[in-house]
């Protein structure tokens, strides 16, 4: 019976204990997996969002996109930018805020819009206006999934959401106000043409978004809107980075990013806490996850005394007894660890939905993703506790003197 | 002295204590042969047990030479002591110490699985040895389910595995009832008729009475040695 066999034999005997022992190990273990599926979650599903919205480089007035002030005279830096020669295309991006009227509504109450069919839909509006070398269409960042794309200044493209609450088809008329001023503004509505329906990567987990020209946003401002853009974003023909270096010595006051250096400036930044956050409760949990089982074990192998010194005394080497107790160790923390994984995912996908419902969080962005690296650490994390679990009662059992234990025994 | 499996010479224990050592055995000076049948009896507390652990070599003496087949106990590393206990001793304990969670076929198999055994060789050293104990309509039953008489039985097989030279048992009959004392003690003299060297400490005289050489130890020394 090799040590394995022997030490599965040993913890079979105590159901409960083993039992006990797996359940922790499996909790234990499934936080564990979450901290280190959160500790890159984010900065990988980050990197994959920029990665899959086309656009190379994105150009802001802030160190960041979205933060800071907006860029001035928008559309002749949006010229400069489409003008060098490694930018294939350069498109300004505005954002407002917007109230849109449900269908079926009624004249407007005070300061509201009309709202027969109940409360206004709060949304953000993106406006958009490209520069191309080559007069090329310029890909919005949002993808039409129905209908198609938004032209001149009475079109727009809304998503799923607006589409659904406001009882919206495709071809339909809605009315808003957007604020691209001031929330203050007391502006009369606008009425636009819904000419498809849009997912928007950007848009925060609740919150709605519409997407047209800036023609069109324009419009919805009620021609309250000066030539700014909150963010540029640009396709290069060559390397990124060295597209992003000449449009920095092109308009030095703005910040041209490559996707990566975005990701570079978030994991120096807003993602530190999520790592730190996840730093701490990793240690946190692999310290629990290594008290229980050297709990466990030393309870175990205290009550055994006996028995190990009667197998020392018939000829168990030093090293034998040491096994059977780490591979106990490995049992458990082996059985925890596997049902960790399952147990892991579940609760990280119930985290994720809750940490999406904050605000400004894209709905395409997770703080969970799996990676196949996050599951090696996790391992080597088990690996570990596993074997400094055992370290203790190990050390008791090597250490055990045969003579007084089996003389102790008999006397107690 | 070819015969010669243990050779003592003015061997002691002392163990070190708060107040000052305490020498639980004294100057013994001992021979175990081949076939030697020596029953070790004396009040509590008087060595019997160090004495056993030191001929079982789990046990080295502080003072004096012991000598295991001609190699001195002392100068072994514990992994070839514990190489020396699995193939040439074995051990007998008042409370059995058979695991709990292996059957008797399992218990007495383990020692042949430390040492090696092929499964093969194991299933009939196993087998034998259980038919051997008169046991073999119990090889599956866990110790749970076994009389003491029955564990002990066992316990001796287990002990019997690899074919020691040496068999120690510390007071074999100590936890059983007299019938089953005798039956025991029956068994310990077939295992010592058929070859095997027997070493009994124990505190009953009717079992000690069996032995061809009786040792009486008091204070840690060997008071009195009787052949019979």
């Amino acid at each position: 019976m090799n040590a394995l066999a022997f030490a599965w034999r040993s913890l079979v005997r105590q159901p409960a204990r083993a039992t006990l022992g797996v359940l922790g190990v499996a909790a234990v273990g499934a936080l564990l997996f979450d901290m280190l599926l959160l500790s890159q979650g984010l900065i990988v599903s980050m990197r994959d969002l920029l990665a899959r919205s086309g656009w190379d480089i994105r150009v802001s007035a802030g160190d960041l996109p979205g933060r800071g002030g907006r860029v001035s005279a928008a559309t002749s830096t949006a010229e400069r930018i489409a003008a060098l020669p490694s930018v294939k295309a350069a498109l300004m991006v505005r954002v407002a805020n917007a109230q849109i009227e449900r269908s079926g509504g009624g004249p407007p109450i005070g300061d509201a819009p009309s709202i027969g069919g109940g409360p206004p839909i709060a949304a953000v509006f993106e406006g958009i206006g490209g520069r191309s070398r080559h007069r090329e269409p310029i890909a919005p960042p949002w993808t039409v999934v129905r209908g198609r794309e938004a032209r001149g200044d009475t079109e727009v493209v809304i998503d799923s959401a607006i589409a659904a609450a406001a009882n919206l088809q495709v071809g339909g008329t809605i009315t808003l106000r957007a604020s691209c001023v001031s929330d203050r503004e007391a502006l009369p509505p606008a009425r636009l043409t819904v000419v498809g329906i849009a997912e928007f990567p950007f848009a925060g987990t609740n919150e709605d978004a519409i997407g047209g020209s800036l023609d069109a946003l324009k419009a919805a401002c009620g021609g309250n809107v000066g030539d700014e853009a909150d963010l540029l974003l640009v396709t290069s023909v060559g390397e990124p980075a060295e597209t992003a270096a000449a449009i920095r010595a092109e308009i030095p006051h703005l910040n041209a990013l490559t996707n990566d250096q975005v990701v570079g400036r978030l994991q120096q930044t807003g993602f530190t806490y999520f790592r730190q956050i996840s730093a701490v409760l990793t240690t946190i949990t692999v310290s629990f996850a290594v008290l229980l089982i050297a709990v466990l074990l030393t309870v175990s192998v205290n009550q055994r005394l006996g028995e190990i010194a009667a197998l020392r005394a018939l000829g168990f080497s030093r090293w034998r007894v040491v096994t059977d107790v780490l591979s106990e160790s490995a049992l458990i923390v082996g059985s925890g660890g596997i049902l960790s994984l399952p147990l892991g995912l579940l609760l990280a996908s119930g985290l994720d939905r809750i940490l999406k419902e904050m605000p400004g969080i894209p709905a395409d962005l997770h703080f969970f993703v799996f990676e196949r690296d996050a599951l090696f650490t996790h391992i080597g994390l088990l690996v570990a506790t596993a074997v400094i679990a055992a370290l203790y009662p190990m050390r008791i059992v090597s250490s055990l003197p045969i003579a007084a234990t089996l003389r102790d025994e008999v006397i107690g | 002295m070819p015969d010669v499996i243990v050779d003592a010479q003015h061997v002691g224990r002392a163990f070190a204590m708060p107040a000052g050592p305490v020498h639980a055995v004294r100057d013994v000076t001992l021979q175990i042969r081949a076939g030697d049948h020596v029953a070790v009896r004396g009040p509590s507390g008087c060595g019997k047990s160090t004495l056993l652990h030191m001929l079982g070599c789990v046990d080295a003496p502080s003072s004096g030479t012991l000598l295991f087949d001609g190699r001195d106990v002392a100068t072994l590393s514990d992994a070839r002591r514990s190489a020396l206990r699995l193939t040439r001793i074995g051990f007998i304990f008042q409370r059995f110490f058979l695991l709990p969670m292996l059957t008797a076929a399992e218990n007495v198999e383990l020692p042949l699985s430390e040492a090696g055994a092929s499964k093969r060789d194991r299933q009939l050293r196993t087998k034998e040895l259980l038919d051997y104990v008169g046991l073999s309509a119990r090889a599956d039953h866990r110790p749970s389910q076994l009389s003491g008489g029955e564990m002990q039985r066992v316990a001796i097989a287990r002990a019997l595995a690899n074919r020691p030279q040496l068999l120690l048992a510390d007071e074999p009959t100590g936890e059983l009832d007299e019938a089953t004392g005798a039956q025991i003690a029956a068994l310990l003299d077939r295992v010592n008729a058929d070859g095997t060297a027997l070493v009994i400490v124990t505190h009953d005289h009717t079992l000690a009475e069996r032995a061809a050489r009786v040792l009486t130890m008091r204070d840690g020394c060997i008071e009195q040695e009787t052949r019979q």
